[in-house]
C-alpha cells in the first residue's frame, strides 16, 4: 500500500535526481518558514518590538494621550535616578530579597529532605506542601490579610492585635512570611529532583562509619547540592525581585500604603503609569531596573553559577 | 562485606523499638507541617459557611452554618462574570498555545531552513524581556490599536510563549524520526506529518501544557490588571474581579472568603487529578514568580 502510492506519485514527475532533492530542500525549507512565521510574528510584535519601544518612550515626555512635544532627552531617567520613592523602592525589594530567599531555600529544602524519605503517605505530603505555590497569589493573599488582620486568626492564637499588613514595620516580614510559605513548595520540588540524583552509596558509605545524621547532612548531602543551591539562588533571587501581586494587594493599589513600606519597583513603574499618568517616566524606570536584573543576572552567573561542575 | 551486613541482622530487633518511636515522632512532624500548611485553606473554608459577626469576632465554628455568603456571591456579585472571562480567556490561550507552539516546535525541532538557528536563539531571548518593560509599550500599543480593554489584547500577547515552544520543541526531539520517514515515503506533506503524525505523538507534552497553561492563564492577575484594570469591569477575570471584589467589600468577610475559594477551586481540582504534570512542568519549565 505505501510502496504503491509512493511509486505512483515519484513517476510523473522525475527530471533528475539532483533536482528534485533541491525541491525537496526549497519545500522543507518553505514550510519552516511557514511553521515558525506566526510564533515569530507574536514575540517579535509583542517581546522585541515592546523592549525597543519602552526604550523609545523612555526618552520622550509621554502622557495619557501619548507623545507629548518633540523634546527628547534622559530627562525622565535622571526624574528616576533622583526620586526619593524610587530609592525607597529599591531598598525595600533589596532587603525583601536578601531575606525571603534563604528563608525560602532553607524550607524548601528541609521540606525536601522530609519528603525525601520512605514515608508512606509521600504523595500526599509533597502535594500538600507544594499546592500553595500553585494557587493563586490573589486568593492566597486575600486570605493571608484575614487570618493576619487585627482580630484574625493568628492573633487569637498568639494574643496580640497587630494588624500585621497594615503595620509599615512589620507588613515587609509578613510579605516574606507569605511568600516564604508559597514559594517553598517549589523549592522543594527543585531540591527533591537534586536530593534523588544523589547516589545511594555515599550514604552507604557514612553509614558504614555511623555518623550520624545531622553530620551526614551537613557533611556529605549540602554539600553535594551546591549545583541546585546555586541554581535557586538565581531562579528564586529573581524571582523575588519581580515581587508585584503581594505588594499591590496588601495595599490594595500601587500607593505603596502603609507609608511606603510596599513601595518597591514594578509597583513603581505600575504607579507612575497609572496613577500619574507619567509613561515617559515609567518606560525609563522598567529601562533601569532591566539593566540592574540583568546586571545582577551576570554577575550571579559569573561568581556562584561558574562553580557549578559542568 | 557481605558478611558483615549479615551479621550486623540479629541486631535489629532491640533496634526496632527505638525506630518506632522515632518513625511516629517523624509522622507527628510531617503531620503538623502539614496541618500549618492547610490550615489557611480549613480556615478560609470554614469562614465562607459563617455569618458576618461570626467571622469578625473569630469563632471556630460557625454557629449556624450558613450559605448566604455563596448566595451573595453568586447572584449579587459579578463573580459568575469573571469566571465565564477567565474560563474563556484560558480555553482560546491555551489553544492558541498548542497549536502555535507545536507548529514552532515542530520546525525548530525538525525542518531544516536558513536562519534556523538564528531564529530559534530570538525565541529564547524573549525569556530575558521582563514584564515591567513590556508592560508600558504593550498599553500604549494596544490603546493605539482600539483594543483596549477587549479580550484580544490579551488573547494577542498570550497566543504563544516562549517557554511553550520550548518545551514542545524538547518533546519532539525525543521522537524517533522512523515515524516521519514511513509518512514521508507515503508523499505527506509536512503539515499532514505535523498534524497526522507528529502531534498526536505529543500528547503527553500536550496534556502537560495544557494544564500548566490554563494554571496560568487562571491565576493571571498581572496582565488582566494591565489591560483590563482601569474601571473596564465586564473584562475583568476571577483574579483581578477578586481583588477588586476585595478592595469594595472587604468587611464582607464571608463573601471574600467564597471569592477565594473560587479562585483557587479549579486549579485544586485539575492539581488532585494531574499531579505529576505539575512536578515535571516545574522542573522543565520555570517558576512562578
Amino acid at each position: 500500500m505505501m510502496a504503491s502510492t509512493s511509486a505512483t506519485e515519484a513517476v510523473p514527475s522525475r527530471p533528475g535526481f539532483r533536482s528534485t532533492m533541491l525541491g525537496a530542500r526549497l519545500r522543507e525549507a518553505g514550510w519552516g518558514y511557514g511553521f515558525v512565521l506566526a510564533p515569530i510574528g507574536v514575540f517579535g510584535l509583542f517581546f522585541i518590538y515592546p523592549f525597543i519601544y519602552a526604550i523609545y518612550i523612555s526618552f520622550y515626555h509621554w502622557g495619557i494621550l501619548g507623545k507629548q512635544g518633540s523634546a527628547h532627552g534622559t530627562f525622565n531617567y535622571s526624574n528616576v535616578l533622583h526620586d526619593p520613592i524610587f530609592h525607597t523602592a529599591l531598598r525595600n525589594i533589596a532587603e525583601y530579597t536578601f531575606a525571603v530567599v534563604p528563608l525560602e531555600l532553607a524550607l524548601g529544602l528541609s521540606l525536601a529532605l522530609l519528603i525525601n524519605q520512605k514515608i508512606r503517605g509521600r504523595n500526599f505530603f509533597r502535594s500538600s506542601f507544594y499546592f500553595p505555590s500553585i494557587a493563586s497569589s490573589v486568593a492566597i493573599t486575600t486570605i493571608a490579610l484575614y487570618i493576619f488582620n487585627a482580630q484574625g486568626l493568628f492573633n487569637q492564637i498568639i494574643g496580640s492585635n497587630r494588624a500585621w499588613f497594615a503595620d509599615a514595620s512589620t507588613v515587609g516580614w509578613s510579605i516574606v512570611g507569605l511568600n516564604t510559605w508559597t514559594t517553598s513548595g517549589t523549592v522543594m520540588i527543585f531540591y527533591l529532583a537534586a536530593l534523588q540524583s544523589i547516589p545511594d552509596d555515599v550514604y552507604e558509605a557514612a553509614a558504614v562509619d555511623a555518623t550520624s545524621a545531622w553530620r551526614t547532612f551537613w557533611r556529605i548531602t549540602f554539600p553535594l547540592l551546591k549545583p541546585a543551591h546555586f541554581f535557586c539562588i538565581v531562579v528564586f533571587g529573581i524571582g523575588a525581585l519581580k515581587l508585584f501581586d503581594q505588594a499591590f494587594i496588601v495595599a490594595n493599589g500601587a500607593s505603596g500604603a502603609p507609608n511606603y513600606a510596599t513601595m518597591v519597583p514594578i509597583i513603581y513603574i505600575y504607579n507612575e503609569a497609572f496613577g500619574n499618568s507619567d509613561f515617559g517616566v515609567a518606560a525609563a524606570a522598567g529601562v533601569i531596573y532591566f539593566v540592574i536584573i540583568f546586571a545582577l543576572t551576570i554577575v550571579m552567573r559569573l561568581t556562584v553559577g561558574r562553580q557549578e561542575p559542568a | 562485606m557481605l558478611q558483615t551486613v549479615a551479621a550486623a541482622e540479629p541486631y535489629v530487633p532491640p533496634k526496632s523499638r527505638k525506630d518506632a518511636v522515632r518513625k511516629a515522632m517523624f509522622y507527628a512532624l510531617m503531620l503538623l507541617v502539614a496541618l500549618i500548611f492547610f490550615t489557611p485553606f480549613i480556615w478560609t473554608f470554614i469562614t465562607a459557611f459563617k455569618t458576618l459577626p461570626d467571622s469578625v469576632n473569630v469563632t471556630s465554628l460557625p454557629h449556624p452554618w450558613t450559605t448566604s455568603a455563596w448566595h451573595r456571591v453568586w447572584a449579587d456579585s459579578d463573580f459568575p462574570t469573571y469566571i465565564k472571562n477567565s474560563l474563556f480567556l484560558a480555553a482560546v490561550i491555551v489553544v492558541c498555545n498548542i497549536f502555535l507552539a507545536g507548529l514552532g516546535g515542530y520546525a525548530f525541532a525538525r525542518l531544516r531552513f536558513p536562519g534556523r538557528n538564528l531564529l530559534f536563539v530570538l525565541v529564547l531571548g524573549t525569556l530575558m524581556v521582563p514584564e515591567q518593560l513590556r508592560l508600558i509599550p504593550i498599553f500604549v500599543m494596544m490603546v493605539n490599536w482600539g483594543l483596549y480593554g477587549h479580550f484580544e489584547s490579551y488573547i494577542l500577547i498570550n497566543l504563544v510563549t516562549a517557554t511553550n515552544l520550548f518545551f514542545m520543541r524538547q518533546y519532539f526531539l525525543t521522537i524517533p524520526k522512523d515515524f516521519e520517514e514511513a509518512a514521508k515515503l507515503d508523499g505527506a506533506s509536512h503539515f499532514k506529518i505535523f498534524w497526522r503524525v507528529m502531534l498526536p505523538l505529543a500528547l503527553p507534552a500536550m496534556s502537560a501544557l495544557v494544564i500548566l497553561q490554563f494554571q496560568g492563564t487562571w491565576n493571571d492577575f498581572f496582565w488582566p490588571l494591565i489591560l483590563f484594570g482601569q474601571g473596564v469591569s465586564s473584562h475583568y477575570t476571577i483574579q483581578l474581579g477578586l481583588q477588586q471584589f476585595y478592595g469594595q467589600y472587604q468587611s464582607d468577610v464571608p463573601a471574600v472568603m467564597v471569592g477565594s475559594i473560587l479562585a483557587i477551586l479549579p486549579v485544586l481540582v485539575i492539581f488532585l487529578a494531574f499531579q505529576r504534570y505539575f512536578v515535571s512542568g516545574v522542573v522543565s519549565s520555570g517558576v512562578k514568580g
